[in-house]
């Protein structure tokens, strides 16, 4: 398997990243924002955000066990705080958009847990690895391209 | 449902005059979620310079169609209502941007460019349901120049990327002017 092409616009490549330093410092929580960008990338299948995220997120610290749960956090009672899983929640369902709405109890349950600009700042976070995980799924970026 | 609607109440609510309003009750406009702009500025304007940053080198005409549909399929109504009116004020049809919700059938409406462009939009929007398949980027990346064809992603990828703010934030659709946003 190879990438279908790794042509990427500097512009482009440079407004995202100045997109996805201004969510993550607005949010404040690096731990909260490689979970968010981690289960995001699960659900868009994309490899290479895959690998990177959990890279990030071991190197601060993040424990294999909650790494490997992200998949079933809904059902990990504990092993995620009721912050967490707040954002987890928001972060389902701003990724899973083409099913409907984002529900009123998933965005009322995060606004309970995150003021204004922590939840604006958090939206931010779930759009930038979803605007990442559609520029490297669709030109199949392949995983492990990724150095620190 | 009353007889004596006038025929005139299929316009919008933001375009009815105070006759029509009287003579048919719209629902209650709903109020936004967050006001995202304010919290997050920074955000905000990283937004503005991506979306800049990923329209140059596509088609102005492509630029908004897929706009336009990858808001349906997300169901954002203030990127539908802004994408929409930009459209039209650029010389669009009505009749292809109502047909885009039902492309696939009314594919005579595109150029063989257009539907390309359709398909992978629509595969990149909907990326839950599997990986953006073979045949759709192979038809695409016949069609459009490389550097064409990531620009094109790259929109696409920023109309998702409007879409989720609009829609996780409840953003009010009916009050934008075409061209306010240019």
């Amino acid at each position: 398997m190879s990438a279908r092409t790794t042509h990427l616009d500097k512009g482009v490549g440079t407004a995202m990243s100045a997109l996805s330093a201004a969510a993550k410092k607005g949010l404040g929580d690096p731990v909260l924002a490689e979970l968010v960008m981690i289960r995001a990338s699960q659900l868009n299948a994309c490899a290479f955000c895959l690998d990177m995220h959990v890279d990030i997120a071991v190197r601060n610290g993040e424990t294999a066990k909650r790494i490997a749960l992200l998949n079933a956090w809904a059902e990990a009672g504990e092993v995620f705080s009721e912050r967490e899983r707040a954002a987890l929640t928001l972060t389902e369902a701003v990724t899973v958009l083409t099913d409907g709405f984002v529900p009123d109890e998933a965005y009322e349950v995060a606004a309970k847990h995150f003021d204004e600009a922590e939840l604006a700042h958090l939206i931010g976070v779930i759009t930038v690895i979803n605007s990442w995980n559609r520029l490297m799924v669709s030109r199949r970026i392949e995983p492990g391209g990724y150095a620190p | 449902m009353t007889t004596n609607d006038s025929t005139a109440a299929h316009t919008t609510p933001a375009h009815t005059t105070p006759a029509q309003a009287q003579a048919k009750e719209y629902v209650h406009e709903h109020a936004p979620r967050l006001d995202w702009h304010q919290h997050a500025p920074e955000v905000f304007k990283a937004m503005i310079r991506l979306d800049a940053a990923a329209r140059k080198g596509v088609d102005p005409v492509i630029l908004e169609l897929v706009k336009i549909r990858a808001s349906q399929l997300n169901h954002c109504a203030l990127c539908i209502d802004m994408h929409s009116k930009d459209a039209l004020a650029a010389g669009e049809s009505v009749e292809r941007i109502i047909q885009l919700s039902a492309w696939e059938e009314s594919q005579h409406f595109y150029t063989a460019k257009e539907v390309a462009a359709l398909e992978l939009a629509e595969a990149i929007t909907v990326l839950t349901d599997g990986f953006v398949p073979d045949e759709v980027y192979e038809k695409a990346a016949a069609l459009f120049e490389e550097q064409e064809l990531t620009q094109l992603i790259a929109a696409i990828t920023v109309i998702n990327a409007w879409n989720r703010f609009g829609v996780s934030t409840r953003q009010v659709p009916g009050h934008y002017k075409a061209g306010d946003h240019k």
